[in-house]
């Protein structure tokens, strides 16, 4: 899912910025958009399929979801099952993998890459490129009763694993495409776990 | 888990973060294999403890220790390498491999956590029916060989091919198990296991230099394995190979060729008659080489009809009148081998004696080492026999300190009851005598009606009843939390601010709060620093919605939604 990256675009464009072609603040900004971009599509996203209910109690929801992220490679950071509280990461593009990744890149790069160049101009825009590499994916789960059942809710962001170049400011939010698909396929695997479809609440 | 023979063994139900144990399935020199149950995954794996037991012990809080001060640096230079081998296994991802899932540091010691193999192993599938007819031996062999050569390419040997180490699964495929004594890359041996397989392991993995090890080692034990199918006897040892070929006694390894002629293809008992070579050089040297042997073996015009289990001769010598005498001819080929021995010409005696004197200098290194190893044994043992009894004298000491101290309870307690009665009768009579007193007055104003009433005398008063103790006060679980804080047990102050979060408790919210904002003790997490900071502000902390606040500004929009569901 972690398509689109900092890294990657501050990478590539400060090769270019090496060569003279525009300043950091124009990366900066570049990077600044992308975010903003993708964070407004991520939030529709999210409003439309982060949340689901499943017609399980908690006692089995939980773990469900639980054995359902390591199913799909997520390794747990931290859980509090009195809270309702999961939190997960692996390495991008986890719980993608690389051939819906290339999909996503397929999908995404050249939004990305078209608002990159209104920033630093349309050639250097082509070295943008869309590794998964020296990011994670993060993922926090929440389960909630909700009635007889319970309310699963799942939001995810981009972490840098090593830290961005100085002054460059960090991508956190998916591709759009990441971000459907990541859920969808998150989504399928815990109704696998659980034994029942979901309904939105 | 409480069979006596595995007094080592952690305990069933014992967790090891999320697996549960469920039974031993075996224990070796390096370790203790246990049957657990993956909590997270819902599924059966095997989990194999290091605990070399020439070194280390087991102690009551289930932690593992060196036995002794001075087998501390062995004993972490072995797990060093148990973990590293662990993930170096992990990347043989090969059906015919054990799979290595994970691998983790806990109790001072380190767990290897692999697929749970079902099946028959081996050892037990030969136990039952003797021997194996040629088809079905390679289909064990071959695949097994694949896995090697993987291993083998990787720079590690696997030291320890017996019939026991080999899995047949259901479906008739073959796994290799138990890499306990894999324990050194090609080319950089230190010093070796003298915990040998006994027939299944070549006279090289008897010395301590371990110099002359390779895949030629691990083609040895395959071919002993063979050798076991075949004829349903394991090898010679190579001890007593080596004094064979020495001459000191009559004993020498019948050939393959010769107990399976007839009943096996002459290719395949050359193969294996070549993996079982004395010297290692002699052997074949890689895998591919004795793949080709077996393969061309394996051709179907030269093989003879495969023989089943029980129409095999090895199978059941016993039962039939063939038995004598095949054995009547092993004997005599016995003898031919040791006069052919004796006859050969000078060029070959040379070469003999060349090898005899190897073989003598080898051996003598091998009993010199052994002597060596007895006389640390029985120290060792000594040592920890006294260590024994002074740990039983401790406890003695301890247990007459825990009865004299429970005697001095009873004591004091049997003389604070006493107290109390003799409180409550003092309590009684001064009562009494009030009561009588007040009587007494009643009676001698009725007497003197017409008196004026004596001034009222204060009545005594009467004692008051003692109070009734107060309830002990809650015990603060914050201040508790602090205290363990301080002691540094991190896991004791989470579950005491825990416990009074649940309480409502806005000070145990507060500092909870605090923990996951610094990462003290957990990883930190601005998510949950959000939840408990505005819990504990709901709560009534007055500080913690400027703290909610600060962790916000780490979150995204759609995380702080999701974090005050949790709030609500």
């Amino acid at each position: 899912m972690c398509p689109a990256h900092g890294r990657a675009v501050a990478t590539a464009l400060l090769a270019v910025l090496a060569a003279g072609c525009m300043t950091q603040d124009k990366v900066g900004d570049a990077i600044n958009e992308v975010n903003t971009v993708f964070r407004g599509q991520y939030e529709s996203i999210l409003a439309q399929k982060g949340t689901r209910v499943f017609a399980v109690n908690h006692q089995a929801a939980f773990p469900g979801v639980r054995t359902a992220m390591f199913r799909l490679g997520m390794r747990m950071d931290s859980q509090d099952a009195g809270l309702g509280y999961l939190n997960f990461s692996a390495p991008a593009p986890r719980p993608l993998n690389l051939q819906e990744w290339r999909e996503v890149a397929q999908a995404d790069l050249p939004m990305m890459r078209e608002i990159a160049a209104r920033h630093v101009g349309l050639i250097p825009s082509w070295f943008i490129s869309f590794e998964p590499e020296g990011l994670e994916i993060v993922l926090n789960a929440t389960v909630i009763p909700a009635g007889a059942g319970s309310e699963v809710s799942l939001t995810m962001r981009m972490r840098q694993v090593t830290p961005p170049p100085s002054g460059m400011p960090r991508r956190e939010y998916a591709p759009p495409t990441g971000v459907h698909k990541g859920l969808d396929k998150i989504w399928a695997q815990i109704e696998r776990e659980l034994g029942v479809k979901s309904r939105s609440p | 888990m409480s069979e006596p023979s595995y007094a080592d063994a952690l305990p069933a139900q014992y967790r090891l973060h999320w697996y549960v144990l469920e039974r031993v399935l075996g224990q070796g020199g390096f370790g203790i294999t246990y049957l657990a149950r993956d909590t997270n995954l819902d599924q059966a794996v095997a989990i194999k403890e290091y605990l070399p037991v020439d070194v280390a012990t087991r102690r009551p809080d289930a932690s593992v220790r060196s036995r002794t001060e001075d087998q501390g640096e062995r004993y972490r230079w072995g797990l060093d390498r148990f973990i590293r081998e662990a993930r170096t296994l992990a990347k043989f991802d090969h059906p015919n491999i054990v799979r290595v899932h994970s691998v983790f540091e806990i109790n001072n010691t380190a767990c290897m956590v692999m697929r749970f193999e079902e099946g028959e192993n081996l050892g037990a599938l030969l136990e039952r029916r003797r021997t194996l007819p040629e088809e079905e031996l390679l289909r064990v062999v071959l695949p097994i060989l694949d896995g090697l050569e993987l291993v083998h390419n990787a720079g590690f040997i696997h030291r320890d091919i017996k019939p026991d180490n080999i899995y047949i699964r259901a479906d008739g495929s073959p796994v290799l198990l138990d890499f306990g004594s894999a324990r050194h890359s090609l080319g950089h041996a230190r010093t070796v296991t003298i915990l040998v397989a006994p027939g299944y392991a070549p006279f090289e993995q008897y010395h301590s230099s371990g110099e002359n090890q390779g895949p030629w080692t691990d083609l040895y034990s395959l071919g002993a394995t063979c050798y076991r199918a075949i004829s349903g006897i394991a090898p010679l040892d190579a001890i007593s190979r080596s004094k064979g070929i020495l001459g000191s006694t009559r004993e020498i390894l019948v050939p393959a060729s010769t107990i399976g002629s007839g009943r096996y293809s002459p290719g395949l008992l050359k193969a294996v008659d070549h993996a079982l070579e004395f010297a290692e050089k002699d052997r074949p040297q890689s895998i591919a080489e004795w793949r080709t042997e077996l393969t061309a073996a394996a051709k179907p015009a030269t093989r003879a009809a495969p023989p089943t289990a029980a129409t095999a001769p090895a199978a059941a010598p016993a039962a039939s009148l063939r038995g004598p005498l095949i054995w009547a001819t092993l004997g005599a080929l016995v003898a031919a081998a040791a006069v052919v021995l004796w006859l050969v010409p000078t060029e070959d005696r040379k070469k003999f004696a060349d090898e005899r004197d190897r073989f003598e200098s080898q051996r003598r290194e091998f009993e010199q080492q052994k002597t060596r190893d007895d006389k640390r044994r029985e120290e060792e043992e000594s040592a920890r026999k006294r260590q024994r009894e002074a740990e039983k004298l401790q406890t003695a000491e301890m247990n007459k300190q825990r009865a004299e101290q429970e005697e001095r309870r009873k004591r004091d307690l049997e003389a604070k009851r006493k107290e109390d009665a003799d409180r409550a009768r003092r309590d009684a009579e001064v009562r009494k005598r009030a009561e009588l007193e007040r009587k007494r007055e009643e009676q001698a104003r009725r007497a003197e009606p017409v008196a004026p009433p004596p001034p009222k005398k204060a009545p005594e008063p009467a004692p008051a009843p003692a109070p009734a103790p107060a309830p002990a006060p809650a015990p603060d679980l914050v201040a508790l939390a602090a205290q363990a804080r301080a002691r540094g047990n991190d896991a004791e102050s989470l579950a005491l601010l825990r416990k009074s979060a649940d309480q409502g408790n806005a000070r145990a919210l507060f500092a909870l709060g605090e923990i996951y904002a610094a990462g003290r003790g957990v990883p930190q997490n601005s998510f949950q620093a959000y939840v408990w900071f505005s819990r504990a502000a709901h709560a009534g902390n007055a500080e913690a919605k400027a703290k909610a606040e600060q962790v916000k500004a780490a979150l995204q929009p759609a995380e702080v939604q999701q974090a005050d569901r949790l709030v609500r």
